[in-house]
């Protein structure tokens, strides 16, 4: 007699599903945790994993990837890479080892929630399978940060981040908590699984990676590359459930939790992703503009995804369209200013080349985001480097968390949509941002912003930066201590010369 | 203004220490962000749902600590590592399945048992995923990353076992299609051997309190599941000639064997605080009735082992010990 294949013998494995006896079905799954919307088990109960691993499948395909993955670190520890690279490449590692490591162990809880409170077998199996996958990106990266924090402190936030109040860290915790934490299993997982890591994680894990290796980083390139084939296996436990909402004419509700998920999702890549790619990738290094991306990797795919599932494309569509077009450049302005309140060294990207090349990839970028720094490089030349960092807080959006922002110079657009709700005044980036807020306010009206906390006394104005867990020695500085500016000397008598 | 762009030697977090960190500790030591501000969990209003959750059963619960991250896994296991110990183990046990299917293992074995195993081996999936799904409660609410990666690691086991489990379950249907294999759902839901680990098991999954959850899995529960199977049922199956269940379940306790080692690192950190002591002995004094009941009921159904139950029991007590509390 032979071994038997894993189809032989796997819905045995997930057929542990019973009727409880001595606890009450609502204490077993309170809906809370479970199922707002209280599908019918029955019907949840049919969940079939698209992809199916068993555990000895498992632990002998992930311990093959750790090889592959540690054994690249390994030959590259050595390596003069780090020191060798750009400022832009440094500020990008430290930005992405910052911002990405709490989030990746956060999930592993994520996924522990599916395993306790889903309602099907298979799908608490493959969360079981998610949690550990996260495990592993949260190491792997807790790993490689260390290698570099010998050479730069600013990796100590790979390790420290969750456990302050930097208004980054608020920033990105405002959003996944919201989409992953704090939900039942089910919506957790349309919101995480299917509108998150379906559509998103191929910018982190496709466009970084190859950005990555482009600029010789090899091991971040695997890196990223080993995180994107778990997530490809664990994203898929959002379909099945997409599905049963929809048959159970739950449409309506599922899409609503799609579009809050992509927008909240969109913000944060917008600012994070979107900088990266377009001003602090070495120019040429850079496979595409963040915005060709976008189009090709991300809409394009995700609205075929979605159209696949018979779903619409969420309703702000043209909104996303026009911040596509803005919002990581005006992130970006915002991330260079209050550069002392990040821990990575920011950039600026924007020598004379790497202009032309925003202005081709966006038209009117020149007078638009240009028209500013045009101000600031005038500023750095002058040597006033003090009226580069703005002296009072930037107001925050009470959704996405980040600056309000639009866009200057001679396309002036800004435009803060305010609430009131319950005696306060919520300020928000977009009607979307709005929106979000109006269908759930007790979700997110008593969260208070950095801004909310000083305007309301609980922090001081001279005590921002301690209650952002920032020591003196950890404020961002300047990625190349000003010197992109001296490309101006030449070509602002260029400028001149030819009155352009 | 910081001009500072030199590197450090170790986290902020673990510098000072005596001795090098770890590469246990460079990747495992305090990552939680959930616990970084004890009136919200999570970064919405401090009134939403999962926020109340989290201060009642976590902040508010009967377990308190200054200092949940002091937790150390004995094992010091990282996840790279937990693949290669599990890849080692699978590559065994797959050469115990290759070899006594080879040898026609199943044909051989006396009727009467064969007969037995549907209620006392193949219908343990039930519980054994009960149990993987009470890990994971405490992979979402434990107050340190040490702890949540234990937990996730055991929750992991768990399915490694349910998975051996069908596996053998569907190979015993193939060799013995009317004995009942593959449809336990019933015995684990009426047959009076089961229905004591059944009320411990759902009883459990409903306590939310985090300190009690963790206490009366891993040092009730699961103990007293897995000494009734890994050890007892081992053993009648090894009088039975039932080699291959014997070996299974050997294998399966060397997975225990690890719980039970972070389980006393936790129960001995736990007691350092001391109003912890009574408040263990009462979640013991509230649950170990439950697992006496399960055991008694369990090891009745056992043939060949009349002293099963007073055996597990001991068994149970000796853990208990081991873990520097007084078993109820």
């Amino acid at each position: 007699m032979a071994l038997l294949n894993s189809e032989d013998w796997y819905d045995i494995a997930r057929d542990t599903n019973w009727t409880p006896r001595y606890v009450s079905e609502q204490a077993l799954f309170p809906k809370e945790l479970s199922d707002v919307l209280e599908m019918p088990l029955e019907l949840l109960e049919t969940f079939d994993e698209p992809y199916k691993v068993t555990y000895r499948d498992y632990v002998k395909t992930q311990r093959e990837k750790d090889v592959g993955a540690y054994s690249v670190k390994a030959a590259l520890a050595r390596s003069q890479m780090y020191e060798n690279a750009s400022p832009g490449w440094k500020a990008l590692l430290q930005m992405h080892f910052g911002a990405v490591s709490f989030l990746e162990y956060h999930s592993v809880s994520a996924f522990a929630r599916m395993t306790r409170f889903g309602r099907a077998p298979g799908m608490r199996n493959m969360a079981t399978f998610g949690s550990l996958d996260e495990m592993r990106h949260a190491q792997v990266h807790l790993y490689f940060a260390y290698e570099y924090l010998a050479k730069s402190r600013t990796f100590d936030w790979a390790q420290k981040a969750p456990r302050t109040d930097n208004w980054v860290i608020i920033s990105e915790r405002h959003t996944f908590d919201d989409l992953e934490h704090t939900r039942d299993a089910i919506s957790a997982a349309i919101m995480t699984n299917f509108a998150f890591e379906t559509a998103f994680t191929n910018l982190q894990f496709i466009a970084l990676s190859a950005d990555a290796a482009n600029c010789g980083d090899f091991s971040f390139s695997t890196m990223l590359q080993s995180i994107q084939s778990d997530e490809a296996r664990h994203a898929q436990i959002g379909e099945p459930l997409l599905k049963m909402m929809i048959d159970s004419g739950r449409k309506a509700e599922a899409q609503k939790l799609i579009d809050i998920s992509f927008w909240r999702c969109w913000k944060q890549f917008s600012a994070l992703s979107g900088t990266c790619m377009d001003y602090y990738t070495p120019l040429d290094k850079r496979e595409g503009s963040f915005k060709e991306f976008m189009n090709e990797w991300i809409l394009d795919q995700f609205v075929a995804k979605l159209e696949d599932m018979g779903m619409e494309k969420p309703w702000y569509w043209d909104l996303l369209l026009e911040d596509i077009e803005v919002f990581h450049h005006a992130q970006q302005l915002g991330i260079y200013l209050y550069r002392p309140t990040e821990w990575w060294h920011p950039i600026a990207g924007t020598n004379p080349a790497e202009r032309a090349w925003l202005e081709e990839k966006y038209p009117g970028w020149n007078d638009t985001f240009g028209q500013v720094w045009d101000v600031i490089i005038e500023n750095i030349r002058a040597g006033r480097l003090d009226s580069t960092i703005p002296k009072t807080l930037p107001m925050l959006c009470n959704m996405h968390g980040l600056e309000l922002t639009g866009v200057p110079g001679r396309k002036w657009n800004l435009k803060d949509h305010t609430l009131d709700y319950q005696g306060r005044r919520y300020h928000f980036q977009s009607v979307v941002d709005k929106w979000i807020f109006e269908q759930e306010p007790e979700r997110y009206a008593g969260h208070l912003s950095l801004i909310d906390r000083v305007a309301q006394g609980i922090v001081a104005p001279d005590g921002v930066m301690e209650h952002m867990n920032m020591a003196p020695e950890e404020y961002g500085i300047e990625g190349t201590n000003y010197a992109w500016v001296e490309a101006y000397d030449d070509a602002l008598t260029t400028r001149r010369a030819t009155g352009t | 203004m910081n001009t500072a762009t030199n590197g450090l030697k170790t986290w902020t977090t673990l510098a000072g220490g005596r001795r090098r960190p770890t590469e246990y500790e460079v990747v495992s030591y305090n990552l939680h962000t959930r616990t970084r501000h004890p009136g919200y969990a999570y970064e919405l209003s401090p009134e939403l749902f999962m926020n109340r959750f989290y201060r009642e059963h976590v902040g508010g619960s009967v377990l308190q600590h200054p200092d949940w991250d002091a937790f150390r896994d004995p094992d010091e296991l990282i996840y790279r590592q937990y693949n290669v110990l599990q890849d080692g183990h699978e590559e065994y046990v797959d050469g115990l399945l290759e070899e006594h299917a080879r040898n026609e293992h199943d044909l051989a074995l006396d009727p009467a048992w064969l007969k037995g195993l549907p209620r006392l081996y193949t219908a343990a999936r039930y519980p054994l995923h009960a149990l993987q799904m009470a890990a994971a409660y405490v992979v979402q609410m434990a107050p340190a990353s040490t702890i949540t990666n234990c937990a996730a690691f055991q929750g992991a086991d768990q399915y490694r076992w349910i998975s051996r489990l069908a596996y053998r379950t569907r190979e015993l249907q193939v060799a013995c299609p009317d004995l009942g294999f593959g449809a336990e759902r019933a015995l684990w839901e009426d047959d009076p051997a089961w229905q004591g680990f059944r009320e411990l098991l759902e009883k459990l999954l409903a306590t939310y309190d985090w300190g009690e959850h963790v206490i009366a899995l891993n040092v009730v529960a699961k103990p007293a599941f897995d000494l009734c199977r890994c050890r007892q049922l081992a053993r009648a199956a090894r009088d039975a000639g039932d080699t291959l269940t014997a070996m299974l379940l050997e294998a399966e306790w060397r997975d225990s064997e690890r719980s039970q080692r972070w389980t006393q690192a936790l129960v001995a950190l736990t007691l350092q605080h001391a109003p912890n002591d009574a408040a263990i002995a009462t979640i013991l004094a509230r649950w170990q009735p439950l697992a006496d009941t399960a055991i008694d009921a369990w090891c009745a159904a056992l043939p060949g082992v009349p002293e099963a139950a007073a055996a597990v029991k001991r068994g149970l007590r000796e853990l208990q010990q081991a873990c520097g509390v007084q078993p109820a």
